[in-house]
């Protein structure tokens, strides 16, 4: 029976989609607290202000991350929802769990909170919504001890981890992207449960360019397979998808009538950089113009691969907020080899080269490609210890000045800047 | 020479007492000692929470320190301890 009349929200049910109106109302049949957040959000679309409050002091003892406080500013009209913090908890590696493991998820989570759940957040994240201050710390034993899992990251920590499929369920997968994300979220493990930073701080591994999880869109660092020799290419194949007989795309778009396959519209007159062609009936490419869009292996999957010598491009600096201006990553590093023989010690170096500095650095509340973009990529590189090569150029220089280091030219030179300044004031 | 780390504590906490606002960013730490690395005064900051002298405020997106005796907690309680 409804606590609180919804004619606003009730809207949202009247389409032909799945609605989260629908949900709560359900989950409210369950734990009555829910009609407080229908009739919360309800007044929050009548008044066109919100009525949540966010932050505080919340968390579990230890920890200073994993658990976002929320609190309503009408305690008194929607007592089910006074307090309705947020805990994020650290999703398993590629988010491969079984049925049993979520049952008790939600066990735990109706036991201890509201029921209700975000399967995933944005970084990754298992979320679970709502639940009162003196319900963390029985929620945190339980979850820790009885399901063997802990709390992510939040604030100003190390966000958690995330990683595509990888090896487990893909051929293109150019390096171990489970085994990397496991290996650096138990080594950061204080990142990620303490605040470390001037903000909040993420990387991501997508085991090739296809990036499955948008690793180049979100995250501070960004590893993202790839391969430094040519694209592996059965000519056979080839034969068989130029004569129809294997389905382009893996077959993914076979319900539309989309006529007979043509590699020159579909594959070669595509290729961004036009570096492919036919020739005597066998598919050539200038791999030296590939830019590793995975449009041809995504097409013809049976007829190529990635190359045979692979590894990771490390691209720094994306940023996805909402109101602000979301920004790719830059490339950094064209090549670097991701092995676990050496328990990931390049990749582990590269991001602490980058954490030294920018916890330096960088400005309050200020992410890593805001603090790059503020002191310009040249610095940038040089901070990094890394020789500029010309996959960092974005497009060509609009700024006709260059300027040396005396370190840059040789036999250097010496200039006395006071003295400068003696004519020529600043 | 950087401060030893009974020093540096006493530092932060001198800071966190007297700051004008409760809540402190991590590099506001930062200049109680330059001579130490920001990554050791975050351990030193995160240790003093562990020991109470601290504790965290986070606004859900950035995470702040500050003393407990100077924070207002959201469920009424001036000051925690």
């Amino acid at each position: 029976m409804a606590k609180h009349d919804t004619p606003l929200l009730d809207e949202l049910e009247s389409g032909p989609w799945p609605s989260f109106v629908s949900d709560i109302k359900r989950q409210a049949e369950k734990n009555p607290d829910c009609w407080d957040i229908l009739g919360q959000l309800e007044l929050s679309y009548k008044e066109k202000i919100t009525h949540w409050k966010h932050g505080g002091i919340v968390g579990v003892f230890g920890y200073g991350g994993g658990i976002v406080g929320r609190y309503s500013d009408l305690p008194k009209m929607f007592p089910g929802v006074e307090h309705f913090h947020t805990v994020r908890v650290n999703q398993p590696a590629s988010k491969y769990y079984s049925t049993e493991n979520l049952r008790g998820i939600c066990d735990l989570w109706e036991k201890h909170g509201s029921g209700m759940t975000n399967m995933h957040g944005s970084t990754g994240d298992m979320v679970l919504l709502g639940c009162r201050t003196e319900a963390l710390e029985p929620f945190f034993w339980d979850l820790t001890h009885g399901m063997g899992q802990d709390l992510g990251g939040s604030g100003s920590n190390l966000r958690t981890p995330a990683n595509c499929l990888g090896q487990s369920r893909c051929e293109w997968s150019c390096y171990d992207t489970e085994e990397t994300c496991h290996h650096l979220t138990m080594h950061y493990q204080d990142e990620i449960h303490r605040p470390a930073f001037p903000y909040k701080f993420k990387f991501k591994f997508s085991g090739c360019p296809n990036d499955c999880v948008a690793a180049i869109a979100r995250s501070d660092v960004a590893v993202i397979g790839t391969w430094r020799d040519d694209i592996r290419i059965d000519q056979a194949a080839v034969k068989e998808y130029v004569a129809g007989n294997f389905a382009s795309n893996g077959g993914s778009h076979a319900d539309g009538d989309w006529g007979a396959f043509d590699i020159q519209k579909e594959v070669i007159d595509l290729c961004p950089t036009e570096c492919m062609w036919m020739e005597g009936g066998e598919l050539k490419i200038d791999n030296a113009e590939c830019t590793r869009c995975m449009h041809c292996i995504n097409v013809l999957p049976r007829a190529l691969r990635p190359g045979a010598q692979q590894g990771a491009s490390i691209c720094v600096g994306a940023k996805a907020p909402i109101l602000d201006g979301a920004q790719f990553a830059t490339l950094i590093v064209p090549f670097m080899e991701i092995s676990a023989d050496n328990e990931f010690e390049n990749l582990i170096d590269f991001i602490e080269t980058i954490w030294d500095w920018w916890m330096e650095v960088g400005k309050n509340r200020e992410r890593v490609g805001e603090t790059m973009q503020r002191v310009g990529l040249p610095t940038f590189i040089k901070v990094m210890g890394i020789e500029p090569i010309p996959q960092h150029v974005r497009e060509p220089r609009s700024n006709p000045y260059v300027f040396w280091q005396d370190e840059e030219v040789p036999g250097g030179f010496e200039r006395d800047v006071q003295e400068f300044r003696k004519k020529h004031a600043a | 020479m950087a401060l030893s780390d009974d020093e540096l504590k006493a530092a932060i906490i001198e800071k966190a007492k007297k700051a004008p606002k409760p809540q402190l960013y991590i590099k506001d730490f930062y200049k109680c000692d330059p001579d130490t690395k920001p990554r050791a005064i975050k351990n030193m900051a995160n240790l003093l929470v562990r020991e109470g002298e601290l504790m965290f405020w986070s606004s859900g997106s950035t995470t702040m320190y500050a003393r407990p005796d100077r924070i207002k907690n959201e469920e009424g309680d001036e000051g925690v301890n």
